[in-house]
């Protein structure tokens, strides 16, 4: 008895050691000269590597930035740069033609796109990706089959019928110039494929796994398990022709550690273990100015970044106090103290409201200058004003009848909670500050950080009455941008959405602005747009449906410069983005890399 | 009593853990009373300002000025500016560029300048260096321009047409002194993520904890009492039952559940005092099984069986008879409970699930933000570790009195 205990602890002892052995065998050994490492992208094992599925949660491969698509292993048609709103072709040759009433719009496909069995990225391509995403209901269908009709394609020519509305005029124009930038690109031969697999089946079909998909991009997938993900350069890329880079990316290697947590990755920048980081980090400028790292953002100096997007407090209108009293949605508005928000939650990376006061644009130069400031200058707030606040709520007649330090309304105490998911700690102390605003206007608003599950699952819910103040931003920069953004604030196509990921999450509803909303994509002359857009602005600013309570980056990018060089920033004339070296143009710093010494 | 009291205090360990429970307690009464106002005032705008003691620059510009001529101030402020590794940097520089440095001291602060201010171009970039080394010469850069940029800074405020008009003038040796200045704030312990004064919230959260200690130690203490009191006098039935229902709990683990309750409970009725129920409500086994094995060993003597036959009812042997020999442990054990209780809410609260948390800030949810804003990682040792030390020193302080009184009144203990 007592040998068979010894026998069995040896033969456990020994699997251990084998066991471990296997796991260092798996380990892939990655030069770290040709290894450009990130943080922040990949959260959890990657799912699949299906181009045309969904949830892969592979955002290495797959992932549609706020910024531009991520065209490391994919590409697009077009990449988008946010810098200056170009739109410069990847798959396909720069300069796309509409027809006069912007119906129809034309481009071709280079001559040099390839695939990576060799075969020629064609027309047929493109409508295939369309077709098949309208069949299953992936994101490209679901994105756009609203706003594009049809794809037809004669061998590299491609033409995109726009979706007309009853007077014969396109739907939105925008939207269709979002297709270009925002969707990648699957072989037709490989889709076939995984229909063929599937039996047709959509719901097999989009949880395929995809492990021998066609690319057209520079990287392909090399490794991936729990604890990282690597991809490798395809060094017979087609990109390498003169009529696309030229050059392969510098970076043998992509890989992307799984971090726990933001800690834990920012840790890692500072160790140099990572090159890119997209993680949010406060008082970044610590970490040169007085830890001396090599460590550098876009900006030097403050807000460091480019910010592309506001979170945002949403008024939930399914209850009556907050629907029924624009005054209280603006009072509250203004008591709130942004100064302390963007120097706290933001650590001062976001321009203040002094600077870019609020509107439905994002503070880039561009969107700024679609609306006439002075106009609306009369409706703006700069937060802090509780005499102004306390003023409106009096004059609402929202007063505190039985002086116990609460307004009523109705006879009820005006109390409301101000909500966003747990650990989100730049979101939670924005809401800490709401909170404090209430206190001094006479409101009670008390602070509810529920787990990311929850939260996820009420706040998409149209008829939800439980969160009466929420966080969420709304879309940062596409060809497609103010208007979309506008369309979240204010568009009612969304209310009553079940599951609704896609905009307006307080159920706000005015026909005035709706009517704008339509107007907008259709109208080309700079003067009108700006004139629409202002009206839009003015509408925003005095029914408040929401209130932006800080500007943000879409991605933050932070490099560490111990291994690799001359990545982007924004004086170094080259107009890349600095969207981490992966999104839309920004993937062009990936063919300037250097090595550090 | 007196008899009693007078042994306890001759226990060394009792009165030094006493001493500092004392002192604790003592401080969170007087310092509201120095420096009154609202804990949870944010105050500062930023996160993590140091501790220190802060001036304000407005009205020391409006202060009467004293002129002192200090023999090390012009050094001082040029250290300030120009470090002995700033210099070194600017050698290399120079090498990057390839400038003859030849013979060049770098202690010459005159010679580097010049060199420097001859040669520097922001726009150059070096073979092999990064945007971040170029960014420190940037503000290198920055730094040695206003080395020599004037001796005195001119005040200057807007006039009604908008132009700057000179208000004053500050030269090197001006100096004001730092009771003259009409806003001054010391901040011993810097402020925290969200810019409140640490060591004022601090003061106010140990209270809180103590408080949500008292009424977990309180209740579980109760609860315990009064079940091992029942279980181990009645017997029988009743103790199947009770010692049922504790066992079930004992193999539970206490922490587990703690969790549980608080998740389920919901952020919104998380108030300082649900958070002390629910810690009492679940660490009241281990005392009643104590109690429990103590009040066998007692309710066959003698007096007990006495009282019994002279028709006394439960609750009056119970009380007169058992409790007054177990009186002793009872507070030991009260005493370990409540900072128990303290390093519960302080594990809840790191983890999220204390108290919400607008309200009051306890030592738990100080600790909850500094490590959500990455203090630990950031240096900003001052959002936590004054936290960790106080949980420390009440812990220490309770468990040191509970030592004390078990050497006072454990018979296999005491010298």
């Amino acid at each position: 008895m007592k040998n068979l205990t010894k026998i069995l602890a040896l033969l456990i002892a020994a699997l251990m050691i084998c066991g471990s052995f296997a796991a260092f065998a798996e380990d892939v050994d990655l030069p770290r000269e040709e290894t450009l490492y990130f943080a922040g992208q990949q959260w959890g094992t990657v799912n699949s590597w299906n181009i045309i599925g969904t949830n892969q949660n592979n955002s290495m491969a797959i992932a549609g930035g706020a910024s531009g698509y991520r065209t490391l292993m994919f590409e697009t048609l077009y990449m988008y740069n946010f810098m200056n709103g170009e739109m410069i072709g990847l798959l396909a040759n720069d300069g796309y033609e509409w027809n006069e009433d912007m119906t129809a719009l034309t481009l071709s496909i280079k001559d040099a796109a390839k695939w990576s069995d060799g075969t020629d990225v064609t027309g047929a391509d493109v409508v295939r990706t369309f077709d098949i995403g309208v069949e299953i209901g992936n994101a490209t269908g679901t994105g756009f089959q609203a706003y594009v009709d049809k794809i037809e394609a004669d061998g590299k020519n491609v033409t995109i019928y726009a979706k007309v509305n009853d007077e014969g005029k396109p739907v939105n124009p925008l939207k269709v110039l979002d297709f270009l930038t925002g969707t990648p690109i699957a072989q037709a031969a490989w889709i076939d494929t995984v229909v063929e697999r599937n039996g047709g089946d959509a719901v097999s079909i989009l949880n395929d796994a995809g492990e021998d998909v066609v690319w057209s991009g520079p990287y392909t997938k090399y490794y991936s398990d729990d604890q990282k993900v690597v991809l490798i350069r395809d060094d017979n890329y087609w990109g390498q022709d003169e009529s696309m880079w030229g050059a392969l990316p510098v970076p043998k290697y992509i890989a992307h550690t799984i971090y726990a947590d933001n800690p834990a990755g920012e840790n890692a920048l500072k160790a140099g273990e990572v090159d890119v980081c997209q993680q949010f980090i406060g008082n970044i400028q610590n970490l040169w100015l007085e830890d001396g790292l090599p460590i550098s953002t876009y900006y030097e100096e403050a807000p460091y970044g480019v910010c592309l997007t506001m979170p945002t407090a949403w008024y939930n209108f399914n209850l009556p106090v907050l629907a029924e009293n624009p005054a209280l949605r603006k009072a509250i508005a203004m008591a709130v103290d942004y100064d302390t928000i963007i120097a706290n939650a933001m650590t001062n990376q976001s321009p203040s409201f002094a600077e870019v006061p609020r509107s439905l644009m994002n503070p880039t130069e561009g969107e700024q200058a679609l609306y006439n400031h002075d106009e609306v200058a009369d409706l703006q707030w700069a937060g802090s004003d509780i005499d102004g606040a306390n003023a409106l709520l009096d004059e609402a007649g929202l007063v505190d009848t039985d002086n116990d330090g609460i307004r009523e309304y109705n006879g009820e105490k005006i109390s409301l909670n101000a909500v966003c998911p747990n650990g989100w700690t730049d979101w939670q102390a924005s809401m800490e500050v709401v909170a404090a605003a209430g206190k001094n206007i006479g409101i009670e608003i008390t602070t509810l950080y529920p787990e990311w599950s929850i939260y996820q699952t009420v706040f998409t819910n149209p008829s939800q009455t439980e969160y009466a103040i929420y966080m969420w931003s709304p879309e940062a920069a596409s060809p497609s941008n103010p208007w979309t953004r506008a369309n979240q604030f204010m568009g009612s196509e969304f209310v009553g959405v079940e599951n609704n990921w896609s905009g307006n999450w307080g159920q706000y509803v005015n026909e005035e602005a709706d009517a704008l909303l339509k107007q907008i994509p259709l109208t080309t002359d700079t003067e009108e747009l700006k004139a629409l857009y202002t009206e839009l602005t003015k509408i925003y600013l005095t029914e408040v449906p929401s209130f932006s309570l800080m500007y943000r980056p879409s991605l933050f990018h932070a490099v560490n410069e111990s291994v690799w060089t001359n990545f982007p920033a924004g004086d170094d004339g080259r107009n890349i983005p600095p969207a981490d070296c992966t999104d839309g143009y920004g993937i062009a710093a990936l063919y300037e890399l250097e090595l550090v010494g | 009593m007196k008899n009693t009291l007078r042994q306890v205090f001759h226990s060394s360990k009792f009165v030094v853990g006493f001493v500092i429970f004392v002192a604790i307690l003592l401080t969170m009464i007087v310092y509201p009373l120095i420096n009154p106002g609202n804990p949870l005032e944010m105050i500062g705008v930023g996160t993590f300002a140091k501790p220190g003691t802060y001036v304000s620059l407005y009205d020391a510009t409006k202060t009467p000025t004293e002129t002192l001529r200090l023999s090390d101030a012009g050094d001082k402020r040029l250290a300030k500016l120009l470090s002995d590794e700033d210099r070194v940097a600017m050698v290399e520089w120079f090498t990057a560029m390839g400038i003859d440095v030849e013979g060049l001291d770098i202690s010459d602060t005159d010679a580097l300048l010049e060199l420097w201010r001859a040669n520097y171009d922001p726009s150059a970039k070096p073979k092999g260096m990064t945007q971040a080394r170029r960014n420190y010469y940037k503000r290198l850069n920055n730094s040695i321009a206003s080395i020599n940029a004037s001796e005195t800074l001119i005040i200057a405020e807007k006039n009604d047409a908008g132009e700057l008009e000179e208000q004053g003038q500050i030269t090197t040796t001006d100096y004001v002194n730092v009771r003259q200045v009409a806003n001054v704030k010391a901040l011993p312990l810097g402020t925290d993520n969200f810019g409140r004064d640490v060591l004022k919230e601090l003061v106010s959260a140990a209270g809180t904890s103590i408080i949500i200690g008292l009424i977990a130690g309180a209740v579980a203490t109760l609860v315990g009492l009064t079940l091992g009191l029942l279980s181990g006098y009645v017997g029988g039935l009743v103790d199947d039952i009770i010692m049922f229902v504790t066992n079930i709990f004992t193999v539970i683990p206490g922490f587990v559940l703690l969790i549980l309750i608080s998740y389920s409970i919901g952020q919104e009725q998380r108030g300082a005092t649900v958070v002390a129920l629910v810690i009492g409500l679940t660490s009241w086994t281990w005392t009643t099984r104590s109690v429990r094995s103590q009040v066998i060993s007692l309710r066959n003597r003698d007096h007990v069986n006495l009282s019994k036959l002279s028709g006394h009812s439960l609750v009056r042997i119970i009380i007169t008879d058992i409790l007054p020999y177990i009186a002793s442990y009872v507070v030991m054990a009260f005493i370990l409970q409540v900072s128990s209780g303290i390093l519960a809410e302080a594990q809840l609260s790191l983890l999220g699930l204390g108290p919400r948390t607008t309200e009051v800030p306890t030592l738990g949810l100080m600790m909850n933000w500094a490590m959500l804003y990455s203090a630990h990682t950031n240096g900003s040792w001052w959002a936590y570790f004054p936290v960790i030390l106080t949980i420390t020193l009440i812990s220490f302080s309770l468990n040191l009195m509970n030592t004390g009184l078990d050497q006072v009144f454990n018979p296999t203990l005491r010298d």
